[in-house]
Parts: C-alpha cells; structure tokens; sequence
C-alpha cells in the first residue's frame, strides 16, 4: 500500500509528463501535441492529492509523531531507500506539490505558444518529483538524487530559451557594460551561471555525505549519532564536515558569495522562477538545514566546532538577507527584484534556524512557517510578474492606474502578497515574523543587539520595495493598455495562490500550536517594528522612485556579478591558457624533438658508413688521441 | 564448457563470418554478438557468479591458460559488450558515410567489420583472461586491430597519427611485458591464481607501461592525436573502453600484491589529481569536439588512478568508474559522430552554436553523457561516492586532498555544462534540419537507459555487493 502510494507520488509528474516529451520529440508543434501538457499538470494533481494524504493519514500531526519507511537499496552498505513522514515533511510536501499545481495549471496559459513545450514540461514535473523526493527522504544519499535532480532540472529550465534571441528573457540592460564586462545576461549564459555555481557546492556535499557514511555507516539524518561523531572527530572534524555539508544548501539557497546564479535565473520562463523561488531549489537548501539541526538537536550537544558553525550560518543569513533587501530595492527589473527578495528571505531562514543552537526547536518551527508563508506569497508575486510580462512586454517595472483597472485580479493579488508578506500587523507574516524579532532578541546575551537590528533593519527594507513593485507597476506611470485580452487561466492561479496567505492567516490564529507566535505579536516591541515596517510601506508607495548613487550600485547587485564573471573566469581562463602552452610543449617535444632526434642521429651514422678507408682511418685517429688526452689527464691527476 | 565460454567464443567464430555478409546483416550480426556475452555477463553479475574455466595447461613458467569470472570481470565484461553492441548498430550509418566521403566502394565494409569485431572481442577476452600473458595476447591484438582501423579510416594525417598510436601503446606494452616475464621468472607461472609475488622492479614497469596506457599526465599527449583522429565508432570504443583497461591490469595486479601501491600512495594520488586537474583544464580550451571528449577522457582516468590508491572503496570506486565514464564517453563520442555525419564533417565548436535546434535527439544524449560524467543522477553518482569514502578511509578528514579531490570532480561538472552550451546552447547557426538515421540516435540511449539504472535495485545491489565480495579480503 504505502509502496503504491510513494510510486505513484514520485512517478505520477513523471509519467504524466512523459508524452508531451515525446510527442514534441516525434513531432513538435502540432495543435495534438499542444494539448498534452494537461496531462502533465494532472500528474502534479495526483502528486498533490498523495501528499494530502500522507499529511492526514499517518496519526495526528505534531512534532513528535515520525513514520519511517525503507525499502532495500544497498543492504550491504547500510543504505536503503528511507522515506520519512514527520512534522516538517508532511507539510513541506503538501506546500511544494500544491504550488507546483498551481503554477503548473498557470503555465498551461503562460507557456501555451512556446516552442519547446516537451522539454519544459518534462523539466517542470522532474523538478516537482526531486523536489518531493528531497522533500520526504530520510537517507541523504537517496536525498542527494533528488538534490541532482533540482540542479539539473534548475539549469535546463534557466536556459529554457536557449536561442537567446528574445530580449524579454534577458536579465539586464542589452548591449551594457560596465567597466568592459558585459552587463547582461542571456538564458544559455544564465544556465550555465546557475549550474556551475551549484556544482561548485554539491561536490563538498557529496563528500561530507560519504565522509559520514565512513565514520557513522549510517546516512538516514534521523539516525545520524551526532554528538559521537562529534566526538570522535573533535571540533575541527565536525566543523568541516559540517561546513561541507552545507556548501551544498549555502550555494542552492544563494547565499553570500554565491547569490548572482540566482539574479540570473530570471532568464527562465516565469513560471520556473515562481516554481524556483518558492517550494523547490532555493527552498530545498533551507529546508535541509532545518532538517539537519531538527534531528542533530545541537542545543544538546556540547562541541566548539557546532557552535561555531551555527554562529557563521547566523551571520551569514543575516548579511546575506540585508544584501538581498538593498539589492531588490534598488532593482527595477520586475523578476530580479523578486529573486533579490527571495535571497533576503532565504537569509532570514537560515539565521532563524540556526538560532536554534542557543534557544531549542522552537527557532525551527519559526522558521519553517516563515517559509510556507514566503513561498505563497513568492509564487503569487511572480506569478503576476509574468502576466504583466505578457501584457506589456517588458521586463521592467512600467505601469500605472490603467493597468490596475486592466487587470483587477493581479492587482488584488499584488496587494494582498505584499500587504502579508511584508510582516504588517496584523496580516500573515506579521506573526511569524514577531516570532522572528523574539528569536533574536533572546540572542542579546550571545551577540548584543546585532541580530535584532539586522532583522529590523531588514524587514523595514522589504517592506520597502514590495510596496515600491506594488506602486511602480500598478499606482505611478502612463502605461497605457494595448488591450491583449486572455489570461483568466492565469488570473484563477495567482488568486488561488495569495488567497492561502489568508488561509494562513486564520492558520495562524485559530490552532493553538501558534499560540507562542500570536503571543509574541502583542508585545509592545513587536508591534513597534510592525509599525516602522507599515510605516516604510506607506512612504514607499506613495514615493516609489529616488535617483541616487547609492541605489545605482545597489540595483547593479554591488558588482559582485564581476566575481562570477571577471575574477573565477579570469583565473580558470588564464590557467587553461597555462595548461594549452603546456600541452603544445609536451607535444612537439614528444612528437617533433625526439622523432628528429632518432632521425639526425640515424642520418649521421648512416653518413660514416660511406665506405671510404680514408674516412674510417681519420675517425680512428681521432679516437685515438681523445683515449690517449683522457688517458694522460687521468695519470696527471692520480 | 559453461555458458559464459559459449558466449565468450561467439562473437570470436563470428568475427570470421563478418566479411562474407552484407554491410546490414554483419551490422546485426555483430550487435547480436555483443549482446549474447552483455546478457550473460550481467546473468554473471546478479548471481555474483564466480568461477574459473580451464583452457589449457602450460608448463612453467607461463603457467595455465585459463579463464577468470567473477563480478570484476563480468562487470567490465558487460559494460565492453553493451558498448561494443551499440556501437556496431551505429557503425552502418557512420561508416557508410565515411566511404562516401573517402570516396571507397561499400566492399570497404568486409574489412572494416572484421577488424571491428576483432578488436572489441579482444578487449572482452582480455578482462576474462586468467593468465598474464594471455591478457598480454589480446591487449596486442587490440593494439593491432585498432591501429588498422585509424590507419585505414581515420581523419586528417591518418598514416601520421595511426603510427604515432602504434608506437605510444608499444612503448606501454613492452614495458607491460618485461614486468609479466620478471614475474613469470621469480613465480614459474603467469596465472592470476598462483602468482604469490610481484616485486618492486615489475611492478614499476608494469605501473610505468599502464601509466602511458591510461595515460597519466606527459605520456597523454598521444591520446587527443589517436581519439581525435580516429574514425567515431572506433574513438567510441578507444576511449571509453580501451584506456580504461588499463585500470583493471593495475586492478588484477594489486589484488595480488599491493605492496607497490601502499608504498608510494602519496606520490601517485598527488600525480592522479594534477594529472586529472591539468586535462579538465585543458578541455576548455579544445575547439575541436573530438579533441575535447579526448581530454576528458584524460580528466577522468585521473579518477581511476586516484581510486586505486584508496583501498577498498577505492577499488570498487575504479571499477564503477571504469563503467560510468564507459557509458557516459560512448555516447559522447557518438554524439560527435552523428554530428559529423549530419553536417557533412562538422567538428569545430567554432561552427556550433544551438546545435539543439537541429539535433535534438543527439542533444539529449549528450546530456546525459555529460550526466554521467559528472554523477548527477547516473552511475557516476556512486564512482565519486565510493572515491570520495575511500577518500576519508584512507586520508581522513585532510583538508588539502579533500579540497584537491573535490576540485577534480568540480571541473568535471564545469567542463560538461561549458560544453553543453558552447554546442547546443547559444543562437542557432543557420543549418538546416538533417534526417537522422535511427541507427545514430537509438544506441546512445540504450546506453544511457543502463547509466541510470545502475543507480536502482536490482542492479545496483548486485553490482555493489558483487565487487565487495571478491575485494572483501584485500587490506587497505
């Protein structure tokens, strides 16, 4: 039963998406083969309706409760297919297949005149499916296929339009450069950006999984001894593999120094940015984290290289989630703006969690919840950026009262998206979020108010330029509507999508289990930073735009596009140009030098056997008297 | 006489058939040939078969003539059979072109054919070889025949490059054989299963001769010439299949002795990763695509040289290797094959650019060819698991191997996805649509089907449980 259930959750998007493939292989672009793609959006409906069933079906949902089930894959190494039903997983899977859903059904529309839809479809659903996998898998080298199957599926969907000859799915500004370097980024060059970062972080992964897999012989986490790996390895041991492990999650997440593949994922249709930037991908390195520090529990265990680590991932969150909010607010390309954002929320995941190390489980659930809330409002916001894509034909932010009234549904939307994601009391993310300023606010005693201040500072600038995508899109500017009709299945998909923050919101206020979060909404100091954050809202909307320096640079990232772009390739560059110079080296030495070697030496002794006496008397003369000097120096010596 | 034998001696008794038939039904022949030891050997692999088969007795000091199964050799077995299978269906529509170009009757494929099967089938004899020299008979005969094939068919200064190919692997080979003979002096016998020692010198000789074979860094420079060069089906069987054997030698001999290896650890593991670093440097600057699938080859025999030295997981890390850059090369080499066929000679990356567009099928193959090599979700996935456990049995949590060996499997990846854009990617060139023949595109994906099933039950318990079974004495 339960393995009928998993195949049909994991294999369902697959196969669902398996004739469209083909049919578009066979014969692409026939109207038959156009009409497939339902069945691939159906696949994702069965996924979803699996994991409704695995969140109502295995007893009662609270943070104790854990199913566990394996079947044999390597018995000989202690390694098996483990799926785990717990708290965190049961909802993840419900959050990342209903999303996949819906912007599975969005896409129907979005994406109906592509001219690749039997690759996107197939990438689309594979990326749902190792999201799944990812998701509910308790082994990590059965997690690590689905860790793959995120990247792979990433860099082919990024580079979706690999012609590159649409200038709607650039990121930047054509044609610009700063400083002599391109500024601007073409799908196959994005794909290749995000893959080649990812690479760089899965590979120490991968070692630190087997690394663990020699030390403990077990790679289910839930099972994973920590504290007697900790000590048998000491503090350096564990902080490096640990470290490496997270490598993985760091750079899949976007986090400092490894953010740019993700600015230039835009590149993708927006439908795979939503997907992206939600549930999957991005998703998945937080939520691994979580998972790791939910089990390792490392409020218990006592060792200087955990703690250390925990105190890098808090920082890191931390600037990292600063720099994604400045990024976004000096951005004015709609989609980069959202991928900055999600960088910044991405952050503030990673801290929270890792704030569990000094104050228990409780940063993990704030966490978590902060994501769920992050990822409807994420594919809400995206999924309007890609309908006004549609109707204006642009990728910057251009619009106006016109095309609010054009579009009352994306406007609905957008309000209430970045009214509940923004942490205004008394909306969605506020809770969380106040949940999030006491979290840090315990820390005082580690790290003064460092944290608390970043956090608020942060969320002030989030709320910031959420209300500036609201304002410049929908509020100021002269767009006027070339009337373009359509898009009601769009419209159905971003409403479904932002009316589960409301959902949410009554989540949050009618279950007890958030009664910490609700209680720490009323204090006195929470609802202070909810006010400077409502505050920040309001003056933005009603003054979206500010000429300055300062926001040139921050709309440009910083630079740190050249650290991708100028100094990794300029190295890699100049060492495969050393390794070039050397081969031809190597090669005329081995096959001109020593070849013309053999043949001058053959020559010259083919030349004394010339036959002539004359010649052979001179050379034994000579022989003679070189044996007779040696002969001589040796005797004045001795 | 067991099955295994039977299987084995067919496709010898039909490489003497080959020639009277027609170019289509040696075509079928030949494939059929190849899968019947495929089938067996993988029949071999999930029963975790072991045996031994007398063929005949020798006196000393060579020793018995007989033939080794265990899942060692049927593992090799099968990857050298399935690819050779695939690679003959491929053969029709390639060669054909390539006499159309070089302007020879189709008569031309009597020759090529038992030359063909000549060449893979002593390739497949040698991984079952259970004697020094009998292995050293059919490595020559490889030699031989595949020299023929480059020299007869190859591209470019073909006479040039056949010879250059010729000397290279004989410098490897007489060095291989002077060590075989020092053992066959001190030990009175040459068969794997009474060898008790292998001294310093030939072991040096032998790791000296492998070295070029595989080859490590300075000797490499033979290989881009050869693989380049040589006609696609035969590059598709060079690279993928003949290379890497020379990994099971140094295998077979380490499970004897391996008192060499655990001596100069340090220095051959420092020597594999330069090696390994050095070549996926180099492939970013091939603008050839043979050349640049011949530099990774380079790249990752650096993988089988560093697993060697890493104890038991190394081990099974070499053979899984051996199978995933088998796989994953073999397509690769045909994608650039079916690339030539379908553009009349095409092999600079100067001249693609969003070859997707055209070739979408070879596309896709490709990259699952470079998924391979770079273990994402294919059996590569375990060749760099198991490398990298070995890794920390052997050296612990040293930061500077760890980082050294990370950075190789980085590059891999690097370099894969640099070449999947470079070629398939970008703004398409203003080609127009050839008609594949099914022949070019359908092999690669019978490959890749075996690449990702190795990952799941029931393959992958087998073969993993398999190799531990006959390394489970063998001390780190």
């Amino acid at each position: 039963m339960i393995e009928l259930l998993l195949a049909v959750l994991f294999l369902s998007p697959i196969l669902g998406s398996l004739p469209v493939a083909f049919a578009w292989l066979l014969e692409p672009k026939r109207d038959w083969s156009r009409r497939l793609p339902i069945l691939a959006v159906l696949g994702l409906f069965v996924s979803f309706l699996c994991t409704l069933y695995i969140l109502f079906n295995f007893g009662e949902l609270n943070l104790e409760e854990v199913h566990k089930f394996s079947f044999d894959w390597l018995p000989g190494f202690n390694i098996s297919f483990t799926f785990i039903f717990d708290y965190l997983s049961r909802i993840m899977g419900v959050l990342t297949a209903l999303i996949a859903f819906l912007i599975g059904v969005y896409g129907l529309e979005y994406m109906k005149h592509d001219y690749r839809l039997g690759w996107y479809w197939f990438f689309f659903n594979l990326f749902t499916a190792s999201m799944l996998l990812v998701v509910y898998s308790d082994n990590l080298l059965m997690l690590l296929i689905g860790w793959e199957g995120l990247g792979l599926a990433s860099w082919a969907l990024i580079g979706h339009w690999f012609r590159d000859d649409d200038e709607l799915s650039f990121v930047g500004i054509v044609g610009r450069k700063i400083a002599g370097l391109n500024y601007f980024w073409s799908p196959s060059l994005g794909a290749w950006r995000a893959i080649s970062t990812i690479r760089v972080g899965d590979m120490p992964m991968f070692f630190a999984i087997a690394a663990i897999f020699f030390l403990v012989r077990n790679l289910n986490i839930s099972e994973i001894p920590w504290s007697e790996l900790a000590e048998k390895i000491g503090a350096a041991g564990i902080f490096l593999i640990l470290l490496a492990f997270l490598l993985g999650p760091f750079t899949k997440s976007a986090q400092l120094p490894f953010s740019e593949w993700l600015m230039t994922a835009m590149t993708g249709p927006t439908t795979v940015s939503a997907l992206l930037h939600s549930a999957t991908m991005v998703a998945a390195g937080t939520y691994i984290f979580m998972r790791l520090t939910w089990y390792m529990k490392p409020w218990t265990i006592h060792s200087v290289g955990i703690e250390v680590l925990y105190v890098l991932v808090l920082f890191l969150g931390l600037i990292s989630a600063l720099y994604g909010a400045s990024v976004a607010l000096g951005c004015r390309e709609r989609k980069v703006l959202l991928a900055a954002s999600t960088m910044s929320s991405l952050g503030l995941m990673f801290a929270t969690a890792s704030a569990g190390f000094w104050v228990g489980q409780i940063a993990i659930l704030v966490a978590f919840w902060y994501l769920v809330t992050h990822a409807f409002a994420k594919a809400t916001l995206f999924l309007v950026a890609g309908h006004l894509i549609h109707e204006t034909h642009d990728r910057f932010c251009v619009g106006g009262r016109e095309l609010a009234k054009h579009l009352k549904l994306a406007f609905a939307a957008t309000i209430i998206a970045t009214l509940c994601l923004s942490g205004i009391p008394p909306l969605t993310a506020y809770w969380v979020k106040s949940a999030m300023d006491g979290i840090m606010h315990s820390l005082e005693h580690e790290f003064g108010f460092i944290p608390l201040s970043l956090l608020v500072l942060t969320s002030a600038v989030y709320s910031a330029f959420l209300a500036k995508f609201l304002s410049l899109n929908f509020l100021k500017g002269e767009y006027h509507v070339k009337s373009h009709g359509g898009g009601r299945l769009m419209g159905i998909a971003y409403t479904a999508m932002g009316s589960m923050l409301l959902l949410l919101l009554f989540v949050y206020l009618y279950f007890p289990e958030f009664l910490e979060f609700v209680a720490e909404g009323f204090l006195p100091s929470s609802l202070a930073v909810g006010l400077v954050v409502l505050l920040t809202y309001l003056l933005t909307l009603s003054k979206p735009t500010l000429e300055s320096p300062i926001g040139k640079a921050l709309g440009d990232r910083l630079y740190l596009a050249f650290l991708n772009d100028y100094v990794v390739s300029k190295i890699g560059w100049s060492l495969a140009r050393l390794v070039d110079y050397a081969n031809k080296a190597i090669d005329i030495f081995c096959h001109k030098a020593v070849p013309k070697a053999f043949e001058m030496s053959s020559k010259g002794i083919r030349r004394v056997q010339s036959g002539s006496i004359e010649l052979y008397l001179r050379i034994s003369v000579a022989v003679l008297l070189v044996l007779l000097t040696v002969a001589i120096a040796l005797g004045v010596i001795m | 006489m067991s099955a295994f034998l039977y299987a084995l001696l067919f496709p010898l008794i039909v490489t003497f058939i080959l020639p009277v038939l027609r170019p289509r039904s040696s075509t079928f022949l030949s494939a059929l040939s190849f899968l019947i030891p495929a089938t067996t050997a993988l029949y071999g692999l999930l029963t975790a078969h072991r045996g031994e088969e007398l063929l005949i007795n020798v006196s000393a000091p060579i020793g018995d003539f007989y033939l080794l199964y265990d899942p060692i050799s049927h593992a090799f077995g099968f990857t050298i059979s399935l690819v050779s299978a695939m690679v003959a269906l491929y053969s029709l529509p390639y060669m054909r072109h390539r006499f159309e170009e070089m302007d020879v009757g189709e008569s031309e494929f009597r020759k090529y054919w038992f030359l063909y099967n000549l060449y893979a089938v002593s390739m497949l004899w040698l991984v079952y070889s259970g004697n020094l020299i009998l292995l050293y008979i059919f490595l020559e005969i490889s030699l031989l025949a595949s020299f023929m094939l480059i020299y007869l068919y190859g591209y470019g200064n073909r006479q040039w490059v056949g010879i250059l190919y010729f000397v290279w692997t004989h410098i490897a080979g007489v060095l291989a054989l002077t060590g075989f003979l020092i053992i066959a002096l001190s030990n009175q016998t040459l068969a794997l299963n009474e060898i008790r020692v292998i001294g310093f010198l030939p072991w040096l000789l032998i790791f000296l001769g492998m070295i070029v074979k595989l080859p490590g860094l300075g000797p490499h420079i033979w290989l881009p010439w050869a693989h380049a060069e040589a006609p696609t089906p035969v590059s598709a069987l060079l690279s993928p299949l003949t290379v890497g054997l020379a990994g099971y030698i140094l295998l077979r001999i380490y499970l004897i002795d391996s008192s060499f290896i655990a001596q100069f650890r340090d220095i051959i593991v420092g020597y594999a990763i330069i090696s390994s670093i050095y070549a996926g440097l180099s492939v970013f600057r091939q603008r050839d695509y043979k050349r640049l699938l011949a530099y990774s080859t380079v790249s990752q025999m650096g993988y089988v040289l560093i697993a060697l030295c890493l104890g038991t997981y190394g081990l099974m890390g070499l053979v899984i290797q051996y199978m995933s850059h088998a796989f994953g090369k073999a397509i690769l080499f045909m994608t650039a094959g079916a690339i030539i066929t379908a553009f009349h000679g095409l092999r600079s990356l100067d001249k693609m650019k969003g070859m997707h567009e055209f070739v979408p099928t070879i596309s896709n193959a490709a990259l699952i060819g470079f998924m391979t090599l770079s273990g994402i979700i294919t059996i590569g996935m375990f060749a760099e698991f198991l490398i990298l456990t070995g890794l920390t049995q052997i050296y612990g949590l040293n930061l500077e191997i760890v980082s050294l060996v990370v950075l190789v499997f980085v590059i891999s990846g690097l370099y894969s996805f640099y070449t999947m854009r470079e070629i398939y990617y970008g703004t398409p060139m203003g080609y127009e649509k050839p008609k594949l023949s099914r022949l070019l595109d359908l092999p690669l994906y019978a490959i890749a089907f075996f690449s990702v099933a190795f990952i799941f039950p029931p393959l992958a318990p087998a073969l993993l449980d398999g190799i531990k079974l006959v390394l489970g004495g063998v001390a780190p």
